[in-house]
């Protein structure tokens, strides 16, 4: 049974991915990379990581997804405003996109993973489990990333701030 | 070792200052505050930091290379927020929010030159990176400033997007993230190529975030476009703080499996430097000129890790603290003569040595030393890294490195030809020199004297 769920929410997930690429529509393509989202959550949840399924659905699909329709609205993207790209730029990007892969895929299949650890702990993906990696042994880089959010923060207010005295320059 | 900790800490009470009304004060409790930090970074020195680090579960590590950079790094950021206090004189509204930020890229340049962990090495260069981009588009009217940050933050983060899916594929192998345990798995294991896969990718974001070739379009746009100051920070700093991060990762866990990347590295430094060298030979702007040559400066300091089997790091710091301090008199130089003559060009310095012959020749010194002339310390930098190279084998590698080092004596000489031997236009304004910046000039000269003199007290640190 969790086989074949394995398998279709594979197929949504490789489905969904192409067709973010492929469509035309930039809203489209938004719709498909949420359905992509949220087969690998199932994924997640397959392993039992809850607390990381719920996490990628409320800021992946959530936030971030958000963001990205307010934006493609802001700037009222359609199919019209999409430029052409050079053949070459495609050419280019389409083959080392390619080699990407195909390295990946040779790297994954020589490999053989690694024996399975004889006590599986079923708790591990837990929140309970985690907040105490989190707090323990992961204390100095959660903290740290506290600078890290705080310096976007910075950055958004410095670049959003209204200067007093507004140049012409730029239109 | 806890100067990440208290270094993130000074950053929020420069924030948290602006509330108080101590705008004036900021600069000056940064400064005291980093003196501060400085004064325990040497106090770890002696210390046996062990219980401390197993604390912390290894996420920092304090031996004698993080304890020698994290030195350098705090000590090159006291120099540029000497400068900033007349920098940022037009900006006071925005002081608090500047120094933090440069207070949060040194905390990430620590953590780089420091962890013990790949988390922490990605923190490290994500809480740099974010707070770069930021200084790099920070002029909002300047178009070639908004293009500068935008660029940045578009190549950054599809670099860092490698960088983590490199670490995922490590730790898909090894099963770790701490960096000993990493290498002892390395070090009894067969290396699989998931694992080359995996080095390969965080070996490309490396490489993007120190500006080697070919991963260095963006290098030349961005240092260009940003303000003055802010590119000092972006090729001091940020660059040797990058580059201190790619020496530990290569040195500390990945020597086995770096058979295969020999040659790809090999060939990646020799582009590096003639890439950078020939296109800073045909430049008409100073700072881009210096922009392109920090492109061949991070590939002799790839010379380093190229030859990982020898003992390099007391040659790699002795390069940082050479190039650090030749150019931030180069900067400081070029932030004077920007403002009185508005240009970028090479004609802004004609005539400098009539009119300020203490100017030009603290410029000229801070050249040779980046061109690597005696009795300067950026020759004593460039040697050793070579007869390291040579030590190891790599021949062929320092004849193109000392070929492009010829040719980068052309382009550094530029300015001092312009300085000397070309005149000033008749209605030039004498530069008005803080004596702020006087004090900064005469830190770096002695540095550079003392360190090119005595080179011997500086390599037996590490």
């Amino acid at each position: 049974m969790t086989f074949y769920i394995f398998l279709f929410l594979a197929a949504l997930a490789v489905f969904c991915g192409l067709m973010t690429v492929t469509s035309r529509n930039p809203v489209h393509s938004v719709i498909f990379l949420i359905g992509c989202f949220f087969a690998i959550a199932g994924h997640y949840l397959l392993l039992n990581a809850q607390f990381l399924a719920v996490v990628h659905i409320i800021v992946y699909a959530g936030a971030i997804m958000v963001l990205f329709l307010f934006t493609l609205m802001m700037m009222n993207l359609n199919e019209a405003s999409e430029g052409h790209k050079p053949a070459l730029a495609r050419i280019s990007a389409v083959v080392s996109a390619g080699l990407l892969l195909f390295i990946l895929i040779a790297a994954l299949k020589k490999t053989e993973p690694f024996a399975p650890p004889l006590t599986i702990d079923h708790s591990i993906g837990l929140v309970k489990a985690l907040g105490n990696t989190l707090l323990n042994e992961y204390l100095l880089p959660f903290e740290f990333v506290s600078i890290l959010l705080l310096s976007s923060m910075v950055g958004a207010v410095l670049i959003a701030k209204r200067d007093k005295s507004p140049k012409p320059e730029l239109e | 070792m806890n100067a990440l900790i208290y270094t993130s800490a000074l950053g929020i009470i420069c924030l948290l200052a602006e509330i108080f009304n101590l705008r004036k004060l900021i600069i000056p409790i940064a400064i005291a505050g980093l003196l501060a930090i400085l004064g325990t970074v040497a106090l770890d020195w002696n210390a046996d930091n062990s219980i401390r680090e197993a604390a912390l579960y290894n996420m920092l590590r304090a031996d004698s290379f993080s304890l020698t950079f994290s030195g350098l790094l705090i000590s090159l950021t006291v120099l540029l927020l000497m400068l900033s206090t007349d920098f940022y004189k037009t900006e006071q509204a925005k002081i608090s929010d500047y120094i933090a930020l440069i207070l949060f890229i040194l905390a990430g340049s620590l953590a780089m030159a420091s962890f013990g962990n790949l988390a922490m090495l990605f923190l490290g260069i994500e809480v740099l990176s974010i707070s770069l981009y930021i200084m790099a588009g920070a002029n909002k009217h300047d178009k070639r400033s908004n293009e500068a940050g935008m660029k940045y933050f578009l190549m950054g983060s599809f670099a860092s997007g490698l960088l983590l899916f490199g670490i995922a594929l490590v730790y898909g192998e090894t099963g770790s993230f701490d960096i000993v345990e990493i290498r002892d798995f390395i070090a009894t294991h067969q290396p699989t190529s998931m694992l080359y896969v995996g080095v390969g990718l965080m070996l490309m974001a490396l490489l993007f975030k120190t500006g080697a070739a070919p991963f260095h379009y963006w290098a030349p746009d961005v240092y260009e476009g940003a303000p003055m100051f802010h590119t000092a920070i972006l090729m001091t700093v940020a660059k040797i703080g990058a580059f201190a991060a790619f020496y530990r990762l290569f040195s500390a866990c990945f020597i086995p499996v770096m058979m295969p990347f020999g040659w790809v590295l090999s060939i990646v430094v020799a582009l590096t430097i003639t890439v950078g060298n020939l296109s800073a030979l045909v430049q008409d702007s100073f700072k881009r000129m210096l922009a392109l040559s920090g492109v061949s400066n991070a590939g002799y300091l790839m010379i380093a890790i190229v030859t990982l089997y020898g003992k390099t790091d007391n040659a790699v710091f002795y390069y940082s603290l050479a190039y650090g301090m030749a150019l931030i008199t180069a900067f400081t130089i070029a932030i004077l003569v920007y403002r009185s003559s508005e240009t970028e060009s090479f004609s802004g310095f004609n005539g400098l040595a009539k009119r300020h012959p203490f100017i030009a020749a603290s410029l000229t010194i801070a050249m040779l030393s980046l061109a690597g002339i005696p009795p300067f310390a950026g020759f004593f930098g460039k040697y050793y890294i070579f007869s390291e190279a040579v030590r190891n084998g790599r021949m062929w590698l320092v004849i193109i490195a000392t070929i492009n080092s010829i040719i980068g004596v052309y382009y550094y000489l530029k300015v001092v030809f312009a300085m000397y031997l070309k005149e000033s236009d008749s209605n030039a304004a004498p530069l008005q020199i803080p004596v702020i910046y006087s004090v900064v000039i005469a830190i770096t000269l002695t540095v550079i004297l003392a360190v090119g003199l005595f080179p011997s007290t500086v390599l037996g640190w590490l």
